[in-house]
């Protein structure tokens, strides 16, 4: 194939390496230039480190204890003899300085996080059917809304049936709130649409026929537990918080007795049955609660990102803003802090979601499928190829020789992916996706990413960290494996799988992997059907169909987040 | 006919030069006296005795082992030195060596070494005075190149970072600079200052370099002109994915 075409992150790289940001000086040169001058200015390049500065020189003064100095760097070598140099995240013109995109720095990310772990979906028939065959109640739409109404004012912690009981105070909460969807249409004509996820409004009309048979009549609630309930606890407060509030609303909505003996079996009903948990508990080892991101598994995580509903006709996008979100998700949050705790991984993070170097090798790998194969990176599900080891070995030998030289071609690339890690996660993220896209086989593609670490490592003769070169050489044998301790399909593996628990850098690439082949299928979900229509919600306030743009908003200080407690704080 | 170890496929001159270094068989291209390899290093003032951990073993009075007697340890191990290292951080940008490459060269031609390799380093751990007959070996053959391989034992940040104008790796650190037409290092491999300045010869030109070198580079030897070596990790590839770590069955 003619390697002619435009580089997509030759515009960023320009910007971000040739020209002045804050007093950097950074200015001339050209993005295939091997040598540069490097100014060595230190933090006072740079308007964020300066902000940080001052911040901690203020705090020393207050509290008359040090803090924060960027002259303890190495001694007194402060950070920035190399330029400091903001960063652009893919897929938008917002160019940010990386502080901003630690998750502490960023309430956008903070938000993703909380909107996750505060939800869980339980399912309504077989409260439903308690109250219909175990206590002769009649339960009509009428009914059901009355029931959402009275939720929509317990959830968030007002009282029901019992006088004297503190409550929330409304506006602390107000990101707290349940609705409910089902694939009966009729059902759904009925319920009041404050109340409804519309299925038929939200997705294109064959994904929406796809989830509604997925559902069947069935009906669920989405419900959202206030953020600052599950920040102050923990993912497992979500299902606990829910399940309380579930049982006071029916006792009320549906004037019951709470005394009587067949309240226990609503209460049994209306709480467990069908509860969706975004993520399992984890071993003893790594021990949290439901609901905490260790157990989220890939495909829930690539149903949690709603872009395939909204550029279905465009699967390496829906890919791409898969990566941004998980590769927070995973990398920043969990591996970052729950397992590590620290600054660094934000960097491994956002070297697949910025600067559109890894969109470059996608949509790269999209051109060269379709002219090879067919039009197989096309949405579609007679299109696609076989998926056997000799086209794996093609389009992930091809994708990543393309990245590597992309890395030789333009030092500046390479200086942005500084380091190896960062490097073999562009790569492989763009190697194992693309071969999902052309087979819609998720563990055709997690092959092609152990390929793609294969060949990088031999190419360049290094990889990443070590944890990279052990876990990388090894995959290959565990891809296509079914034992009962080392299987599962891609989409039902997740951090919590054996050899995946320390993989920093991994994790967002597996779940763009497994969002890839199910994106490049036309598929409306990958895993569940039901996640995919929980988030399905713009009431929500992260925006899930384009996480980036939401991190960007977050890094420049516009995104506004909930479970905010300044209503209680005093004024300053 | 005696066994020729082939170490390497390929037929491109970065594979040759891969072969090259696995074998051991290098070119010896400057000098590095004792006392400023140790200066540099920064383990131990020049002059100064090895510090042990153990007695020699000969004084050890060690329990009757065939294997003991069978495995000659080696003078560090012998001596009871203690375990020390030597880190290496190679540019991309056609430095002699890459991480692997030092790692196969250390494990093949030295005993009693335990490399470790990374993206932008390559550390080597070994019993003092084994590990300087290493360091020593690798800095004044082709293996290293002063201005695009760097001792450092911290901070190695700069792999991959575009060379400064005057062509010598990035280091935040500063402990090597060039001065006049050679490359000097006036701090140890952890930065801290030292004493006088070492002198650690001439940088390899660009076209020396780019002959020398054991990366593939689009613009100088391509990754994907090597058909035999891209061959060989397909093979193993297949293998692992077919069979797991048994292609015998």
């Amino acid at each position: 194939m003619a390697d002619d075409r435009k580089r997509m992150f030759a515009k960023h790289m320009e910007i971000k390496y040739t020209k002045e940001h804050g007093t950097n000086k950074m200015e001339g040169g050209k993005i295939t230039d091997m040598t540069v001058e490097y100014y060595r200015l230190g933090v006072d390049q740079n308007p964020r480190k300066l902000e940080m500065k001052k911040a901690g020189q203020e705090l020393a003064k207050k509290r008359g204890l040090v803090g924060y100095n960027p002259m303890m760097h190495c001694g007194g070598i402060p950070l920035g003899q190399r330029a400091l140099t903001p960063s652009f995240l893919s897929g938008t013109d917002d160019m940010v300085e990386i502080d901003d995109l630690h998750y502490v720095n960023n309430a956008a990310m903070q938000q993703m996080w909380d909107d996750i772990r505060r939800t869980v979906i339980v399912g309504l028939d077989m409260a439903h059917e308690t109250l219909e065959k175990r206590l002769g109640i009649e339960v009509t739409p009428e009914t059901i809304n009355h029931y959402l109404e009275t939720l929509n004012h317990a959830l968030p912690g007002g009282a029901v049936v019992q006088e004297h009981m503190v409550e929330t105070h409304p506006a602390l909460v107000d990101d707290c709130y349940v609705k409910i969807f089902t694939g009966d249409d009729e059902l759904a004509d009925e319920i009041d649409k404050q109340f409804l996820i519309d299925i038929n409004k939200e997705f294109p009309a064959e994904q929406a026929a796809q989830l509604k048979a997925a559902i069947g009549k069935n009906t669920f609630q989405a419900a959202h537990i206030p953020t600052i309930v599950s920040r102050t606890t923990d993912g497992g407060q979500t299902s606990r918080w829910m399940a309380m509030q579930v049982g006071m609303a029916f006792i009320s909505a549906y004037s019951m007795c709470a005394g009587e003996a067949a309240v226990a079996d609503l209460s049994y009903a209306a709480k467990h049955a069908g509860v969706i948990q975004m993520g399992e508990m984890l071993p003893a080892r790594r021990a949290r609660a439901p609901n905490e991101p260790g157990g989220i598994p890939f495909g829930h995580m690539a149903d949690i990102i709603q872009t395939s509903r909204k550029t279905p006709e465009d699967p390496a996008n829906v890919t791409l803003e898969v990566v941004g979100g998980a590769c927070m998700l995973y990398d920043q949050i969990w591996l970052g802090s729950y397992m590590s705790g620290g600054v660094g991984f934000t960097q491994y993070a956002t070297a697949a979601y910025c600067n559109n170097i890894l969109d470059d090798n996608l949509y790269y790998n999209v051109d060269y499928i379709n002219d090879k194969y067919d039009g197989a990176a096309t949405t579609g599900t007679d299109n696609k190829v076989k998926a056997d080891l000799a086209v794996v070995k093609d389009i992930a030998t091809e994708s990543t020789i393309y990245g590597l030289e992309n890395y030789e071609k333009y030092p500046t690339t390479l200086e942005d992916h500084f380091g190896g890690s960062q490097r073999a996660t562009s790569l492989s993220a763009a190697a194992g996706s693309a071969v999902s896209l052309a087979t819609g086989n998720g563990n055709a593609g997690l092959s092609g990413w152990y390929l793609c670490m294969y060949l990088h490592k031999e190419a360049h003769g290094r990889l990443g960290f070590f944890g990279y070169d052990l876990q990388d050489q090894c995959g290959a044998t565990n891809v296509l494996s079914y034992q009962s301790d080392e299987g599962l399909a891609l989409e039902l593996r997740g951090p919590n799988y054996p050899n995946y628990a320390m993989n920093v850098g991994h994790q967002g690439g597996y779940t763009a992997i497994a969002s890839a082949a199910h994106a490049g299928r036309g598929d409306a979900y990958a895993v569940n059907p039901l996640v995919k229509i929980c988030f399905a919600d713009d009431l929500l306030p992260f925006d899930f169909s384009k996480p980036r743009k939401e991190f960007a908003r977050g890094a420049l200080r516009e995104f506004e987040p909930a479970g905010e407690r300044s209503l209680i704080i005093p004024a300053k | 006919m005696a066994y020729e170890p082939q170490y390497y496929p390929g037929a491109t001159s970065v594979a040759e030069n891969r072969r090259k270094h696995m074998s051991g068989k290098v070119e010896k291209l400057r000098e590095i006296s004792d006392d400023d390899l140790t200066m540099i290093l920064g383990h131990r003032a020049p002059g100064s005795d090895y510090p042990s951990t153990h007695p020699p073993l000969a004084e050890m009075g060690e329990p009757e082992c065939s294997v003991r007697e069978m495995v000659e340890p080696t003078p560090g191990a012998k001596a009871g030195d203690r375990v020390r290292y030597v880190q290496f951080v190679d540019s991309m940008y056609n430095g002699p060596s890459v991480p692997y490459v030092r790692s196969y060269a250390a494990a093949i031609n030295f005993r009693g070494v335990d490399p470790g390799t990374l993206s932008g380093r390559q550390v080597v751990e070994a019993r003092e005075r084994d590990m300087e007959e290493i360091a020593k070996f690798q800095m004044e053959t082709e293996m290293t190149c002063p201005a695009l391989a760097s001792l450092r034992g911290a901070t190695v940040h700069g792999h991959s970072l575009r060379l400064p104008e005057d062509g010598v790796m990035f280091d935040m650190l500063d402990r090597c600079r060039k001065e006049g037409d050679v490359i000097i290092m006036h701090k140890d491999q952890v930065g801290r200052p030292i004493d006088k300045k070492v002198n650690l010869g001439k940088p390899m030109s660009p076209e020396e370099a780019a002959k020398r070198t054991t990366i593939y580079r689009v613009d100088n030897v391509a990754f994907r002109d090597d058909a035999e070596v891209i061959e060989w990790v397909h093979r193993v590839f297949d293998q692992r994915t077919t069979y797991g770590f048994k292609p015998e069955n």
